[in-house]
């Protein structure tokens, strides 16, 4: 654990890498969410035509 | 469902690549960054700040190709295709602004001094944040609809100028300026293979990213106008 927080005290690039991850991680998430729910309510809307 | 799982590879890699690959004086390894006199470490910023910037371009120019369906058809899903590429327009040149102005911090030494660049990209802001207004300001939805077209298509005639035009043919710090020695395209500076393929792949990433929240915007629109004219 010491090592690991030697190391990324002098390579700090990772910490904004991982921080860009996680807020890519986070927008693809919810973007897929998104997405499903709309093809639900797509489909809803429809049967409802029916 | 198999664009949506390379699209999420595709965009880890480039944050992966484009971040933590070193930059070297000279490249040997196929994951070394050449070292650009002058950039250093901050031309890694390259892999987000020009894609940001070339789908504000791509989606205002979809919102003008629907705004002139719309003028056409009048068929109000048109208008929301055009608005949805709008909102995605404006998120993605106010997020061009703010990496250029962390970039300009790094290596102009501010965040903001009224280059050409940024003076132009703030116009643009100015003029599609006014459709906005013009947009809120108006309740009957077919005029809106019409309104907002004819806007958008008279302010795309702005786009090519201060995007492409005014920056090139005034002196300024950013690259691709008029006393630029670098001329041509703004990205062709000293890239290795490495560098542009991270670089190509963060453009196709983004677009892709880019259709799918298009897309996404686009049917939720159309969605809540169908259930807002059945409660009517």
């Amino acid at each position: 654990m010491e090592g690991l927080y030697l190391f990324l005290e002098k390579n700090s690039i990772y910490i904004v890498m991982i921080i860009v991850l996680i807020v890519w991680a986070g927008v693809f998430l919810y973007n897929l969410k998104l997405d499903k729910r709309l093809k639900f309510i797509e489909k809803e809307m429809k049967e409802g035509k029916k | 469902m198999i664009w949506k799982i390379i699209l999420f590879l595709l965009m880890s890699y480039v944050i992966i690549a484009g971040i933590s690959f070193p930059i070297v004086e000279k490249p040997e390894a196929w994951y070394h960054f050449p070292l650009i006199p002058g950039l250093g470490e901050n031309a890694k910023i390259i892999f987000f700040h020009v894609p940001t910037a070339w789908i504000t371009v791509l989606a205002f120019l979809m919102s003008t190709i629907f705004s002139i369906k719309y003028l056409r058809k009048k068929d109000l899903d048109d208008d929301g295709k055009s608005q949805t590429a709008l909102e995605l327009g404006m998120v993605f040149c106010i997020l061009a602004t703010v990496t250029g102005a962390v970039w300009a911090k790094f290596t102009w030494g501010e965040y903001w001094s009224w280059d050409p660049r940024q003076t132009s990209i703030f116009a643009l802001l100015l003029i599609y944040g006014a459709l906005f207004a013009l947009r809120s300001a108006v309740e009957n939805e077919e005029k809106r609809a019409t309104l907002s077209a004819v806007y958008s298509i008279i302010a795309f005639v702005t786009v090519p100028f201060f995007v492409f035009i005014m920056p090139r043919i005034m002196k300024g710090l950013h690259p691709g300026s008029a006393d630029d020695t670098n001329v041509g395209p703004v990205v062709n500076f000293k890239m290795n293979s490495n560098m542009y393929l991270v670089f190509v792949l963060s453009v196709v990433a983004f677009t892709i990213l880019y259709f799918w929240m298009w897309r996404v915007g686009s049917r939720s629109l159309n969605i809540k106008e169908k259930l807002l004219k059945n409660y009517r």
